[in-house]
């Protein structure tokens, strides 16, 4: 049974379509995430998946618990860290910890003793009696996915969890997301392409409601993306070599570090050999790795942050 | 009992709140305070007047009518023949006051002797007795073809009220003050929902009544503190209760749950910067028809009617009645229309969530 299953999810809103046919299936302990621009449906995917909203059109499904139907079945399975990061403001993390803990009918002992490993892991243990009113973004970050944590969910759903963060911030988050893999089934949005680079098992790439990728990170680079790239950086590159190298390759650019070359077929021997053949110093050659960005370019023709 | 964790986590949020602690809690000081110095009053329009009729003869009835017919008068029907049982009207609360014709008015009458007329009304109730004599004697005089003055003999009820107008005006004010419970029970509800602390718990197994129990209990030790706050400061500025002191703890206690479930229902309703607005939109027209500020008996009856289907009037009125020295028995039908509403309110409350919780 897969942990979260879609058919023609859709939720449109005054006529105005938010998320458009998704179909997913995400397996169980598996880490998925949907990336896309702000605005792509990917919260609000979420919130049909968590009972929040109702589907325009199509089902969906926890572990086999309809979101519709059975919606408090639903409730138990799952932990939620929403976007926007949203604790009690005048409660500690302990109070809020077991605030979400005790309504998922968790008993106070386990409450006490999952709070605990949860702020350790987190890193909270040295606030944890403090008002999370005084915390910096980050803390109010990782006590939120903490709170998604607490009653032990099998699906966890992270909606943007490193949004407005600093680098350092989103790196402990990333980790922390990290040591979870495998233990929990793991549906988490972002528009970070790093984030979904970095985290995901399989990536869904939405826009404007629809699902238009689906795969491995390296799936994507490689079944999608129809050129590659590197950049030589040499001395006695003259008019006719490049001249020669344009005529052969689909796109030549200057970039900083020297000469982009960019071809479907590109043989990255071929040009090096060609190009000490002409007399040319190289002093560096490096194929450019793709990236999720060229990935969404590539399908959608606009930028993830556009 | 998740309830119970919603409900803690809202206490909490409330009692580390200085700004709406110090609110919730300074204002019925400063409100008793206010009102009792301000304690005063006056009267105008109709008077529901009840009558008792111990001549029961062509003329007394045709003075009854002659009484209704006036514009200042209404006539509460039916007519009272004996004066004990009007007696255990007033004592009880029933009535505000009455008119005695005594037997022999007739008679009186005929020979011109000097008619004697009997204004009976509750010491705690001042300013009604001592409006209606000049109106009575006037009306009267005109009827019976004498020169004013007439003679009509002003009974008040003996009580051991010390402050006749603290005794008065303190139910209307306890009251209209627990009302603030509709503002600050509605903004902790729209404030949630606005930052999404709402849709967070809508992802936890919690059901409505959770949420609507979670959100009304911590109310209830502020009800119950304000509420002795209201009765504390007010028998400190001279409020006398005569009844039972739990009874009127009880109606206070009833309607502030009605003002927690209005407050939950306009707080799930309208957003947080509007809700201000329209809670008062509620209290203030509310506390003005229910007796808050001045007697509802001088009223337009098509008023009096809104009024009385509210639950305001009835806990204003049974509290009256209770400080004032009424039994139990006397507000019983006023108790039964607070516990009515509270219930309807709630549940209300509890539908309006589940319709909110999917969207």
């Amino acid at each position: 049974m897969n942990a979260v299953q879609t058919f023609g999810l859709t939720k449109s809103f005054n006529g105005l379509v938010a998320v458009n046919g998704v179909d997913l299936e995400i397996r169980q302990g598996e880490l998925f995430s949907l990336l896309g621009p702000n605005g792509a449906g990917k919260t609000t995917t979420i919130r049909m998946l968590c009972c929040l909203l109702k589907p325009t059109k199509g089902t969906a499904s926890i572990l086999g618990h309809d979101v519709v139907k059975q919606p408090f079945r639903v409730k138990r399975l799952i932990g939620v860290s929403p976007q926007d990061t949203i604790l009690s403001e005048r409660l500690n993390c302990w109070e809020n910890l077991a605030l979400i803990g005790k309504v998922h009918g968790l008993s106070s002992g386990k409450v006490g003793r999952r709070s605990k490993e949860l702020l350790e892991t987190m890193g909270l243990m040295e606030r944890a009696k403090d008002l999370v009113r005084n915390f910096s973004g980050g803390m109010k970050r990782r006590l939120s996915i903490a709170m998604a944590l607490i009653s032990d969910p099998q699906v966890l759903f992270l909606d943007e969890p490193t949004l407005g963060l600093d680098p350092q911030a989103r790196r402990a988050i990333w980790e922390h997301i990290a040591e979870l893999k495998g233990k929990k089934t793991i549906l988490l949005t972002t528009h970070y392409m790093e984030e979904a680079d970095f985290l995901s098992e399989r990536i869904g790439i939405i826009d404007e409601g629809r699902v238009v990728a689906l795969g491995t990170s390296q799936e994507l680079k490689t079944n999608l993306l129809e050129m590659r790239s590197m950049v030589v950086s040499a001395e006695h590159l003259t008019g006719e070599v490049m001249a020669a190298l344009q005529g052969k390759y689909s796109m030549l650019e200057l970039a900083k570090e020297g000469v982009r070359i960019s071809d479907k077929d590109l043989d990255f021997k071929e040009i090096v050999d060609y190009l000490h053949s002409r007399g040319v110093i190289v002093h560096s050659a490096a194929l450019e790795q793709p990236t999720l960005e060229d990935v969404f370019i590539q399908i959608t023709g606009k930028r993830l942050r556009e | 009992m998740r309830f119970w964790e919603i409900g803690k986590r809202n206490l909490k949020e409330i009692y580390r709140n200085p700004v709406l602690l110090g609110f919730l809690l300074g204002m019925p000081v400063a409100f008793m305070v206010v009102f009792c110095a301000a304690a005063g009053g006056g009267h105008s329009g109709p008077i529901a007047m009840s009558i008792v009729d111990e001549d029961s003869s062509q003329t007394s009835s045709a003075f009854i009518q002659y009484l209704g017919s006036t514009e200042a008068i209404e006539v509460n029907q039916p007519i009272y023949t004996e004066t004990s049982q009007a007696q255990e009207d007033l004592d009880e609360g029933r009535i505000s006051f009455y008119l005695l014709i005594p037997s022999g008015f007739e008679q009186a009458k005929q020979t011109q002797q000097t008619v004697n007329l009997e204004l009976a009304y509750k010491e705690a109730d001042p300013m009604l007795g001592l409006q209606l004599k000049p109106m009575i004697e006037a009306v009267g005089s005109e009827f019976l073809g004498v020169a004013p003055p007439l003679n009509v003999e002003l009974k008040g009820t003996e009580s051991e009220i010390k402050n006749l107008a603290v005794n008065f005006y303190f139910p209307g004010i306890a009251v209209f003050g627990l009302m603030i419970l509709i503002s600050t029970a509605a903004e902790i509800i729209a404030g949630d929902r606005e930052r999404g602390f709402l849709s967070r718990m809508f992802t936890t197994p919690a059901r409505p009544w959770d949420f609507i129990l979670g959100y009304s209990l911590p109310f209830i030790p502020v009800l119950i503190i304000s509420t002795l706050i209201y009765l504390g400061v007010g028998m400190a500025l001279g409020l006398t209760v005569v009844g039972n002191l739990g009874h009127a703890f009880l109606v206070f206690f009833l309607i502030g749950l009605c003002a927690i479930g209005i407050g939950m229902i306009v707080g799930s309703l309208v957003k947080s910067e509007s809700q201000a607005g329209v809670s008062w939109l509620f209290i203030v027209p509310i506390a003005m028809i229910s007796g808050a500020w001045f007697t509802v008996e001088l009223m337009p009856s098509a008023i009096r009617s809104v009024a009385e289907a509210l639950p305001f009037i009835h806990a204003i009125d049974a509290s009256r009645a209770v400080i004032n020295g009424s039994s139990f028995s006397a507000i019983t039908l006023d108790i039964y229309w607070l516990l009515g509403w509270a219930v309807v309110l709630f549940a209300a409350g509890i539908g309006l969530f589940r319709r909110t919780m999917v969207s």
